[in-house]
């Protein structure tokens, strides 16, 4: 079973990505990236994120991360605030120390793209 | 650069331009409004479907089938041929019942048009071939009219043509209804409406249809004005609030004598500080709507229950 199977699916995004958008715009170090006029865009986009990161049924490719992220001048310091706030999240929603590690170790893989490095 | 045939005639779009922009540009004269995928007052046609599916959100079911497409919203990649559409079949007449001046600036317009809508939704009003803007329903269906809650900008030309001439008797065309924004809440829900200036209109729409379906949960609105003076309908309101215990209104304007109630943003944040579980409703200008839904999200509501007109400008953005 799938990490994002065994957290619940679609379900677990929804339950998700309100928590977690709450959370990166109250975060200063990265609520400029996100606090956009088109809010329910941003919102979607999130959920697009969510769901690629526990693993369900995404588009997303390493090139799509890359373009996606062009130009923002994202550092080390953004990608590690991101990932607690994802952590922070997933704790709320009480997921195991072990889905949250398989959960980041996602995120990892596409860390160099989302830097554009 | 896209080649396109439009009724017969080759065209070429330049990089990144809209069908609507490229037709614009060689002068053909084509009906359009707010530029932003909302009025669909641009429809056209395509005879390749596929290639225009992603200029068709906000489309009837109805109007996909016919291969309808927002040109403003198009940006084809490859060769896609492209008409106009019968006006017969995008849109209805409609006939001015009623025009009546509520204040300085709002004007209420009752049209008679067979349309099946729900309050809060918005329809796009002709003047003619050339203009057309959007207003939002503020009837209900025990209403034999529509109504519409207009305001006046001096400078604007719809509502200027409105005030000026348009009276009881004429006709004119509408489009729609449109839009996601109505009252779909489940009777025992809290509900904040909070609405700037006309914003009010569908808000009012909204309101009245959740009591006229015996809505339970406490309803709060909230309406504000840039001066006192701009309030409409306060008496409806207040009759509407007599008789619902369930129903509270709140005014604030900013030439306000209590500072508790100048700030509608400080006002909902410190009366309204916990919105999960709420369905919200916003309703105003572009930045109103923007500080709003943003301050309803962190107060807990859920993006999905957080529903909100964003009346933009066509003529440009002011300022
Ligand atoms: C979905 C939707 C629903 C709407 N519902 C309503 C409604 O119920 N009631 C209503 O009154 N309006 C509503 N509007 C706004 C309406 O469509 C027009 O934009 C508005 O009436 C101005 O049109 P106009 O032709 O008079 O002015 P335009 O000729 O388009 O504008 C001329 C000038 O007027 C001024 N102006 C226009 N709009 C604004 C603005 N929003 N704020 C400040 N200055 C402005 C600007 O100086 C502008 O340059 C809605 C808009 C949308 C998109
Ligand atoms: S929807 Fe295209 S001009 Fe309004």
């Amino acid at each position: 079973m799938s990490i994002y199977e065994k957290i619940g699916g679609e379900a677990a995004v929804d339950a998700a990505v309100d928590i977690f958008y709450r959370k990166v715009l109250a975060d200063d170090r990265i609520n400029e990236f996100f606090d956009t006029v088109d809010m329910e865009s941003q919102h979607t986009k999130q959920k697009a994120f969510l769901t690629m990161a526990f693993g369900g049924p995404n588009s997303y490719t390493g090139k799509d991360m890359r373009e996606a992220h062009k130009n923002m001048k994202l550092t080390e310091d953004h990608f590690n605030a991101v990932a607690e706030n994802l952590v922070a999240t997933l704790q709320d929603l009480n997921v195991g120390q072990e889905e949250i590690d398989a959960i980041i170790a996602v995120c990892l893989t596409v860390k160099d793209d989302v830097l554009n490095v | 650069m896209t080649a396109i045939v439009f009724e017969g005639e080759p065209i070429t779009l330049d990089e990144g331009e809209t069908v609507l922009d490229g037709l614009l540009r060689l002068g053909h004269s084509i009906p359009h409004g707010c530029r932003s995928g909302v009025c669909q007052s641009c429809l056209l046609s395509a005879t390749e479907i596929d290639k225009v599916a992603n200029a068709q959100t906000g489309l009837s079911e109805a109007q996909k089938q016919l291969n309808f497409f927002l040109g403003c919203q198009c940006l084809p990649t490859e060769a896609m041929t492209v008409a106009r559409v019968d006006a017969d079949v995008s849109r209805i007449k409609a006939t001015v019942m009623e025009k009546t001046q509520l204040n300085d600036q709002v004007w209420r317009l009752r049209l008679t048009a067979d349309l099946d809508y729900r309050p809060g939704q918005y329809v796009t009003l002709w003047r003619d071939e050339n203009l057309a803007r959007s207003y939002s329903l503020a009837s209900t269906h025990e209403q034999p009219w529509l109504e519409f809650h207009i305001r006046h900008y001096p400078e604007g030309e719809f509502s200027s043509w409105l005030v000026e001439s348009l009276s009881k008797d004429d006709t004119l065309e509408l489009n729609g209804p449109l839009g996601q924004f109505f009252y779909t809440a489940q009777s025992e829900d809290p509900m904040l409406m909070i609405a700037m200036g006309t914003g009010l209109a569908p808000i009012w729409g909204i309101v009245n249809e959740a009591l006229m379906k015996q809505h339970r949960g406490p309803i709060e609105v909230v309406v504000g004005a840039k001066q006192a003076k701009d309030f409409y309908y306060r008496e409806e309101l207040g009759a509407l609030q007599a008789q619902f215990d369930n129903l509270q209104v709140h005014w604030l304007s900013l030439d306000s004598d209590s500072p508790e109630t100048a700030n509608l943003y400080d006002y909902c944040q410190s009366n309204f500080s916990q919105l999960s579980d709420h369905k919200v409703y916003l309703c105003g200008g572009t930045s109103f709507v923007k500080k709003l839904r943003r301050y309803a999200f962190m107060a807990g509501a859920s993006m999905r229950d957080i529903y909100a007109d964003t009346f933009i400008a066509f003529g440009g953005e002011p300022g």
